[in-house]
């Protein structure tokens, strides 16, 4: 008994909001994406001259990373048309913090605020920050719930997201996040040799050594498809399915075989009630890891067995860098966008095969594709695992 | 804790008990994570007994400070140009203790973390409460140990509860 049913009310998306190394707005990231033209510069805003890698993909203008997840919610609360009390914030977010601060609480309509940032010492701030700015610009009253689960923060915060709306406990959601490249994150993956000796992010290329850092905040609305159908809201596309699983495997490695990836996507194709076939996309985790990026492509080969030959994949990362706990946000928004233009993401550094990967990557692009159904994927730390189903509209 | 059924709680530190916290291999500098470990554990052989644990079992880690003084470390490494030492990379990750425990015990089910508003040290907080009745309703997992930590300055403080859908 697995208890992946398909829902009885459909999420949907009706708002987008992104702020990424390509620009601002889904459709500078998404063009950047289809192109393959990565954003990775010398990083100048603190001092990388002890580090092994100097690399990351960043803003062009620095802002407070609450501005900057607030910038994200203005873009996808006006998308879906949700009314605005004129008062925006945006970059002043940061020094907007209020003692309205951090309350578990929920908008005036009951729209909850779910909210993926990185765990630190500034992680309570951050979320006033946020609180108050969205209050002053939305009349939301404040976050409901804060995620810090690394790479996989932004993704359970999505699935919770469709949960709640499909179980009918709300008819609509925001959930954004936010993570911009700071010294104390960049030192800590620059120990962990975590980070790409060549500069370059490589998913699934032979030769791969590593990720790289990359800014991000998004937000997207999650709405039930009929309401969003009564209000005339836009429908971007549908959360057709979704699944979180783990490893039981390792502190920091992923079990080789890929096994909790694959139960994560079996859990959102069984809820989508979709078949492995009816797949036509797969924006993977894929950080530029040996290890990480191997196991990811076992989980493919494991649940798509002949499938996996046609089925296109990608990593976007390769393009915005990694942007932990924001990644899974940002890389919705790119699969939407892809979905969207019929363009899919460019598996961009790519040097050559490896053997132990086999997989059908977009190496060229544009490269254009209609496919029905795409998933995104990411992976963590503690053997954590999300894949989210989206539906093309 | 309405939809929940409590199989078996545990906390740090227990009343009249002053034991010191068990270190965990690869983990350094901070209690944190030795104060998740060690109250997951008595959580987990309250009710199992011996690992492993059958079924699909989640860990939902609430922690409104988090690892505090392994933050610090990173900071302080950063700021002064010094290396950071690279087990402080692993474990400023909240998942990676649980992933310690999942590998220990095998659990298989979704693994969370999450900075609940209102923390009461040594509480589970209700934030964390409604995420695991969600997770349970929502198929991805059996069972859900949830652990609530926090970190000040000598009253390390944690509780944890195993629940089902009840």
């Amino acid at each position: 008994m697995t208890g992946h049913a398909p829902p009885a009310v459909r999420p949907v998306v009706t708002g987008v909001g992104v702020l990424s190394a390509a620009g601002t707005g889904l459709d500078a990231l998404v063009d950047a994406a289809a192109h393959g033209k990565t954003a990775f510069t010398t990083v100048t805003r603190f001092d990388v001259s002890a580090r092994r890698t100097t690399r990351a993909a960043l803003l062009a203008e620095p802002v407070p990373l609450a501005g900057a997840v607030l910038t994200a919610v203005d873009q996808a609360c006006r998308q879906a048309g949700l009314p605005t009390t004129g008062d925006t914030g945006g970059e002043d977010g940061d020094r907007r913090a209020t003692d309205r601060g951090h309350r578990p609480t929920t908008a005036p309509d009951g729209t909850p605020v779910l909210l993926a940032l990185h765990s630190d010492l500034n992680t309570r701030a951050v979320t006033a920050a946020v609180a108050a700015g969205a209050a002053a610009a939305w009349d939301i009253a404040g976050v409901t719930r804060v995620y810090t689960g690394a790479c996989v923060a932004a993704g359970t915060a999505v699935a919770d997201a469709a949960a709640l709306v499909a179980s009918g406990r709300h008819h609509r959601v925001l959930v954004a996040a936010g993570h911009l490249v700071e010294p104390g994150v960049f030192a800590a993956f620059d120990a962990g040799r975590a980070l790409a000796r060549d500069g370059e992010l490589r998913p699934f290329s032979a030769g791969r050594t590593g990720t790289l850092l990359g800014d991000a905040a998004a937000a997207v609305i999650v709405e039930a498809e009929p309401q969003a159908e009564r209000r005339g809201a836009p429908v971007l596309a549908r959360l057709a399915g979704w699944g979180r699983a783990g490893d039981a495997h390792h502190v920091c490695r992923p079990e080789p075989t890929g096994d909790g990836v694959a139960r994560a996507v079996v859990a959102a194709l069984a809820r989508g009630g979709v078949a492995p076939a009816e797949v036509g996309y797969v924006n993977a985790n894929g950080t530029g890891s040996p290890l990480a990026d191997r196991a990811e492509a076992s989980a493919l080969h494991r649940v798509f067995g002949a499938h996996t030959g046609r089925l296109p994949v990608s990593s976007s990362k390769a393009v915005h860098g990694h942007a932990l706990e924001a990644s899974a946000l940002l890389e919705l928004a790119v699969t939407i966008g892809a979905l969207r233009d019929g363009r899919l993401p460019v598996n961009a550094g790519w040097l050559g095969p490896d053997p132990d990967v086999g997989l059908d990557l977009v190496l060229d692009g544009p490269r254009t594709g209609r496919p029905r159904y795409a998933l995104t994927l990411n992976s963590a730390f503690g053997g954590a695992n999300t894949a989210l189903l989206v539906a093309a509209r | 804790m309405t939809g929940l059924r409590v199989l078996a709680e545990a906390r740090w530190p227990e009343p009249g008990r002053h034991d010191p916290l068990p270190p965990i291999p690869g983990f350094t500098t901070s209690s944190f994570n030795p104060l998740v470990a060690e109250t997951a554990e008595r959580c987990l052989r309250a009710h199992h007994g011996t690992a492993p644990a059958p079924g699909r079992t989640a860990l939902l880690l609430a922690s409104a400070g988090g690892d505090r003084a392994t933050a610090r470390a990173i900071d302080e490494a950063a700021a002064s140009g010094q290396r950071v030492p690279p087990l402080l990379f692993f474990q400023s990750n909240p998942n990676a203790v649980l992933g310690h425990i999942a590998a220990r015990w095998g659990l298989t089910g979704p693994v969370v973390a999450i900075s609940p508003a209102d923390a009461v040290p040594g509480r589970v907080p209700q934030d964390a409460l409604d995420l695991a009745a969600l997770l349970l309703a929502d198929g991805d997992a059996d069972q859900v140990l949830v652990i609530a930590a926090e970190q000040a300055d000598g009253t390390d403080r944690a509780a944890a509860v195993l629940v089902t859908a009840g």
